[in-house]
Order: structure tokens, then sequence, then C-alpha cells
């Protein structure tokens, strides 16, 4: 059964480059699959955890929360530039974004930015309000973080 | 006097309790092949579809009638809502959903029990369906009840979700997901039956085949529809956004995918038996977990689903779901393991699972990416979300390699290609490749991507001329008929090739539908003084007057917005800020010129301040992101004709019968 014996390493040796294609193909995936996690990671974080390492989110897309401090709003309706200052209320930052204020932005309301720092000024391109019943905003400036984190995620 | 709410608990806990019977009754009546046990599970299928529609009338009564005793209108509806807005109530939130979806599998189980060929598998695959309705039924009993009776009633609810009230699409869309669902359902319960009567055979694929085309199709239109409505009423202009939510409902659409390709290589081959049942069980099982991830609050959407009581109910069957039919696999292996072998890679079955790879690594890369923001939190406490740069990564270069198979895989026949015919073939649809690419170079596309997916659809355009010609020419040679003639009585009586070919084109044309809405987006806030005509791309804007609008549980306000095109007016845009009711939240909803090149969005970007003189808008310009819709409907329509009942296929079916019994 000179035939068989053949088709029998044939199979086996088929086997043997399926496996090995498929291992190939495994590793690659598994490289790009790491290497594109890495890329686009985007770390939630509040100004006072920004501060305690910045060079850690350097040249990193972040997403900040905090609220829009009092009286920091500045809009340009002419070259639709908004800023404003984000806080959590142990630190602040100055935050540039270009667009009108949505709807609902307001002093002290909640927000998520999307952007990087640039020089101690974060430069957003994405803005949302984030309008939740579990957090208000305190009327004595005292805030606790925890509770600010919870109500913005 | 019977409220609605006791009414309606009551015909819930009906449902269950004979769900619950005729689990037992059907496992006695199959272990024991006593008929008349079966017989009575199979009738009483009928009855638990009878109590569960009383549920769903009940509670459509209490929407329509607002009677505010019963939780889930108070919670969720309002008088003043236009009608259709209140029958839909019905899945805007999380416990009606839950009881659609049970009352949508009780209906599949009974069509089932009744029109199911009677085989060794029925009375085992209407045990686990009745398994799966007993934990839908238990879930809207025990966790989510939409009936509690409220023993102070309001006068009067918050109304439905706005974001879903906003939009007509949010009537179709959740039902389209849990017929899709649901209809998937039935292939996992054949599939079970099958390892459980040891017929690993194709018999449980073929009595199934029509019901997993129907739940695939269903699943397509659900996501396609699912995107549409994002894009008419999230406001960014875009359709997905590799969101938790949009992300679990296209996982098992990868692997769904998957499957209708593979199952035809068992048939063919009887090839592929255990991966085709992992992979049914895949399928089921992930629409399982998906829905326990975005309803149970552990991954953040925003589509903001919330927190609800039945994560752990998901999690829990999810689990269970997955170690018995996996040990059932690994029980039945003897039987499920694969004899045959691939005779060469360059053949049908070569290419078929070539794709089914392709759908497996994006199945798993998608849920990876949907899960990995938890593992980062579990491990390191930091929060994290990831982007959408990288399912985009990881995808975008998969569906390339999917776009070029599709081309390629119909054209081989089955075990080994003709080195002679393919290469004729291959030569064929490279130039339509280079010409398509030439082309798209000279209108100024450069991107890496929207240049291959336009040749690629070059080269699965030749490669269904091809196939066309392929099997037409000959018969027209040898009948002498016209070649008009000849196409008609193909695509007559062969309805699941052309139905595949016309789904293929679907595919083609939302790929280049992605391309040209994802590649060439130009997407601008711009300032609009009322009275000046401001260019965007082409066009003048002309911010008209600002208006505001009252209707029934609306209040909207807005902007018109005269759009010219080489100076002559070509419409007028109304983009506007809804309210719904006593909401807080306003719903930005934007108005779209739709043309075939592409479509202008123009959303409102801030408040209307009549105090203003001037008002911002974001304007989008997408280019051909209508043909994601088209493409969506040719889908559709190419599954229905693969569906739809014809001559060949029944006589396929007694031929088809026959040698699975030889098989067995």
């Amino acid at each position: 059964m000179k035939g068989a014996a053949v088709s029998r390493w044939g199979v086996a040796r088929k086997r043997l480059v399926y496996g090995l294609f498929g291992a190939g193909v495994l590793v690659l995936a598994g490289f790009m699959i790491n290497q594109a996690l890495n890329t686009s990671l985007v770390y939630f974080i509040l100004p006072n955890e920004y501060a305690q390492q910045p060079s850690q989110y350097e040249d990193r897309r972040i997403r900040l929360g905090g609220l829009v401090a009092p009286e920091s709003v500045r809009f340009d309706d002419l070259d639709l530039q908004l800023t404003f200052l984000v806080t959590d209320g142990i630190e602040s930052y100055p935050v540039q974004h270009v667009g009108a204020p949505p709807e609902l932005f307001r002093e002290n309301a909640g927000v998520v930015i999307e952007g990087r720092f640039d020089e101690g000024v974060f430069v957003s391109d994405n803005l949302l309000i984030k309008h939740s019943e579990v957090y208000e905003a305190p009327a004595d400036g005292h805030i606790d973080i925890e509770a600010l984190r919870e109500s913005l995620q | 006097m019977l409220s609605l709410g006791t009414l309606g608990s009551g015909a819930v806990m009906l449902a269950l309790a004979l769900a619950v019977y005729a689990v037992v009754a059907g496992t006695l009546g199959a272990v024991r092949r006593d008929a008349r046990l079966q017989t009575s599970a199979r009738l009483t299928a009928l009855a638990v579809f009878i109590a569960a529609t009383t549920a769903v009338l009940v509670m459509q009564a209490a929407l329509l009638t607002d009677d505010f005793s019963v939780k889930y209108v108070a919670e969720h509806s309002r008088i003043e809502s236009p009608t259709w807005v209140k029958v839909v109530t019905l899945w805007a939130a999380l416990e009606g959903s839950v009881l659609l979806w049970a009352w949508l599998l009780t209906a599949y189980t009974a069509v089932l029990a009744v029109t199911a060929p009677n085989t060794v598998m029925r009375p085992w695959a209407l045990v686990v369906m009745q398994v799966v309705q007993v934990f839908f039924l238990s879930v809207v009993a025990l966790a989510a009840n939409p009936f509690i009776v409220l023993a102070n009633p309001p006068l009067d609810g918050p109304g439905a979700n706005p974001l879903l009230q906003n939009h007509w699409m949010m009537a179709v869309h959740p039902v389209l997901m849990y017929l899709g669902f649901v209809g998937l359902t039935v292939p996992f319960a054949f599939a079970m039956a099958a390892l459980i009567t040891r017929r690993p055979g194709t018999e449980w694929m073929r009595l199934t085949r029509r019901w997993t085309l129907l739940g695939w199709g269903f699943l397509s239109a659900a996501i396609v529809s699912g995107g549409w409505w994002s894009y008419e009423v999230l406001g960014w202009g875009g359709y997905w956004a590799w969101d938790p939510v949009e992300n679990v409902s296209i996982l098992p659409w990868f692997t769904a995918t998957a499957f209708l390709h593979s199952i035809q290589v068992q048939e063919r081959r009887r090839m592929l038996k255990a991966w085709n049942l992992l992979l049914i069980v895949l399928t089921f099982s992930l629409t399982l977990l998906g829905t326990f991830l975005i309803r149970s609050g552990v991954v953040s959407s925003v589509h903001a689903f919330g927190d609800g009581p039945v994560g752990p109910f998901f999690l829990t069957f999810f689990v269970i779901v997955s170690l018995v039919s996996i040990s059932l696999v690994v029980w039945r292996w003897d039987q499920v393991r694969d004899r045959a072998d691939l005779d060469a890679v360059v053949s049908r079955e070569g290419a078929f699972l070539g794709v089914n790879v392709l759908f497996l690594a994006m199945a798993f890369a998608v849920l990876l990416g949907t899960v990995f923001p938890l593992f980062v939190e579990a491990t390191t406490g930091a929060r994290v979300t990831v982007g959408a740069p990288f399912f985009d990564a990881i995808t975008l270069p998969i569906w390339m390699l999917v776009l070029l198979l599709m081309g390629v895989g119909p054209l081989l026949p089955w075990r080994r290609a003709e080195t002679q015919t393919l290469r004729a073939n291959l030569i064929v649809m490279t130039v339509a490749f280079l010409i398509a690419l030439a082309l798209a170079f000279a209108f100024g596309m450069r991107n890496t991507y929207p240049l291959l997916t336009v040749g690629l659809a070059g080269w699965n355009l030749a490669s269904v001329g091809l196939l066309l010609a392929g099997a037409i020419v000959p018969r027209a040679r040898i009948t002498g008929r016209s070649i008009g003639q000849v196409f008609t009585r193909y695509a007559f009586e062969q309805k699941r090739r052309v139905g595949s070919m016309v789904v293929h084109l679907g595919v083609i044309v939302i790929a280049l539908g992605i391309a040209g809405s994802g590649g060439y987006r130009v997407d601008q806030q711009i300032r609009l003084p009322y009275g000046e005509r401001v260019p965007f791309q082409g066009y003048e804007l002309q911010a008209l007057r600002p208006f505001s609008e009252q209707v029934a549980g609306r209040a909207s306000v807005g902007v018109e917005v005269a759009v010219f095109q080489d100076g002559r007016e070509v419409g007028v845009l109304t983009p506007r800020i809804n309210r719904f009711g006593t909401s807080q939240m306003t719903v930005p909803t934007p108005s779209v010129r739709y043309t075939a090149g592409h479509d202008l969005y123009l959303a409102l970007a801030g408040a209307v301040d009549p105090q203003q003189d001037f008002v911002i808008i974001r304007a989008v310009q997408s280019p051909l992101i209508t043909w994601i819709w088209i493409g969506g409907a040719i889908i559709v329509l190419g599954t229905a004709y693969a569906l739809s009942p014809g001559e060949r296929p029944l006589r396929r079916r007694v031929g088809a019968e026959s040698t699975a019994g030889a098989e067995a």
C-alpha cells in the first residue's frame, strides 16, 4: 500500500505547513493587536492626577474630566475659540477648544474633554457635557473627588 | 378589579410555568421516545406563545391607555407622546426589551414546533429552544418585571429616552436585532440536538439553513439601520464609533457570517464538523455575553443603557451555555472529528476557511478591544478607553483581505482549482482591480484604504461578471436560447447562488460608502451670520431665521438654513435641538441633504440665542455615505431572494435527506 503511505506522509506534511502558517499568523496578529492597543489606549484622568505625573501623559491622547471653573469661560465667536479652566477642586488647567460651547455648557458643568496637553494647556478636539443626577456642583467650593470621578465616567 | 399590571405578571408567570413544563415533558419524551409527551411539549410551545403574546398585548394596552400604575409605563411613557412612540416604548428600555426578546423567542419556538420536520432531532431542538425560553421568561419574571404595580401611581411619566424618541428608525432597529438574535438561536438549538442525538452530520444545518439565513439577514439589517439611526440622531455626522453597544452587536454578526460560509464546506465536503458546531455556539453565546456587557454597566457607552439588574442573569446563562455546549462537543468528539482533509488551499473550501479565520480574527480583536478597559482597570486601577484607531487599525486590513477572498472564493471549484482557468480569471480580475485603482487615483484619491477598496470593488465586480458569464454563456450555447432567457432561468433555479451574488454586491456597495465617508469626510464648525452666504465645500450656506416649534410631547428650537449650489438654491435644511416632555436632556437633531455623490449634514453646534445675529453650526460633508444604506438594502434583498421559495431547493431537500440518512 505504497499510495496510502505517500498520502499519509502528504497529510502529515500538509498539517505541518498549515500549523506553521497558522502559528505565524497568530504571532503576527498578536503583535499587531499589541501595537494597536498601545497606541490607542486613552486614559481618563482628573486634573490633579495629571499634576502628579505630567510626564506620563506627554504626547498621549487623554480624556480629562472636571468641572468648568466659574468665571473662566471665554468664547470668541469669530474664531470659534472656546477657552475655560477645567478643575477638580485641587488643580485646574486652561483648556482650548475649537468650536461653539455645546447647548448645556455652563459654569460648574461636568465635562469630559479629549485631546492632549501642550505646554500646560489642554488642547481639546472633543467636548462632552456630563449632566449627571449623581453629582451636583458644590455651593461651598468643596469638591468630593471620588463622587466627581464617578459622575464623569 | 384586575389591574393590567397583575394581568401582565400573571401572563408572564403562566408562560414561564408552561415553558418549564415543556422542557420537562420534552426531555422525558425525547429520552423515552414517548410520542405523546413529545406532542404535549410541542403543543405547549403554542400555549407559551399565547401567554407571552398576552403579556405583550397587556403591556401595549397599559402604554396606550397611560396606565401609570404599571411601573414600566410610569417610568418610560408619557401622556402627550404620539401613539407610535407609545407603541415602541415597549422596547425603549431594558424591561420591555427583554419582554420583546422573550416574546419573539416564543414565537419562533411555536413556529418551529409546528413546521419543523419530524426527525429524531426535533424533540431535542425544541427542548433547547424551550430552555432558552425559560431563561428569558425568568429574567422577565424575576429580574426585570415591567409589570410591577405601583401603589401610588404618578399622574404622568417622563416619557421614553429622548434619543430613542427622536427618530422613527428606533421603531425598527431593536426589533430587527432581536429577530436576528432569536433567528440564530434556531441553528444553535438544532446543533445541540444533533450532538445529543449523535447525528453531527449535515442534517441539522440543512434543516436550519433558512433560519440561519433569516437570522443573519435580520442581524445585518439591524446593524445597518442602527448605523443610520446614529447618523441621523447623534449629531456628529458619523454612523459607527466602535462604541461597546455597537461592538457587541457586530460580534455575533462576524461569527454568523463565518458560520454561513463554513456550513457550505461541511455540506459539500463533510469537513469542519466541530468547527461549525463551535461557531454556532459562539454566535449564540456572544449574543448573551454582549447583552451582559452592555446591560450590566460594566462597560460604559455613549448609548448609556445604564446599569440593570439583569447582568448577573445573562452572565450566568452565558457561562452555563458555553460550558454545556462545549462539553457536548468534547463528549461527542469521536463523531465530530474530521476525517476528510483539505486537498488544496486553492479551492472553494480553502477560500471559505480563509474567510472564516478572518472573521474570527475580527471578532476576537473587537471583543478584546471592548473588554480591554475592564482588564486595565482591574489590574492597574486606571480608567481607560480603547479608541476607534485601535478598531480601525485591526479591522481595516482584515476587511481588505475579506474583499480579496470574496472575489476569488466563488470562482474556485470545490476540492482543487484548475490552474489554467484560475489564471485566466485572475488576470481579468487583476486588470479590473488596476483600472478601478487608476480611476480612483485620477479622481484624486490618495489614501491607502479607500484606494484599495475601490480597486477591490473592481476586482469583485469582475468576479461577479465572470461567475455569471461562466454560468450563462455555455448554457446559452447549448440550448440556443438568448442570454436574457438563460439568465432569467438561471436566476430562478439558482436562488441561493444568485442571492449570494446580490449580497456580495451589497457588501461592495457598503465598502465603497465606508471608503468615501471614512476617508474623505469634511467636518467643520461654521459661523453663519443671518442673511449672509458662507461657503462650505462648493456650497453656500445662508442662515435664514431661527424658529421654534411645539408639537405633542416635543419642543424644538432650530434654524432654517438655505443651501445654494452654483448660485442656485437647492434646498432648505433645518437643524434643530429637540426637547421631549419634561426631560432636561436636549437632543441636537441634524438635518441632512442626501445625494448620490455625498451628503451635506448640518447640526447646531451650540444654543440658538435669539439675541445673537449669527448661529454656529457643524457642517459635515460625507462622500458616498448614502451607499452604505443602499448597500444594506441590497443585502436584505439578496438574502430575501435566497430565502424565497422556488422549485429547485424543494427537490434538493428530498435528495439531501436521503443522503443524510445514508451518511448516518
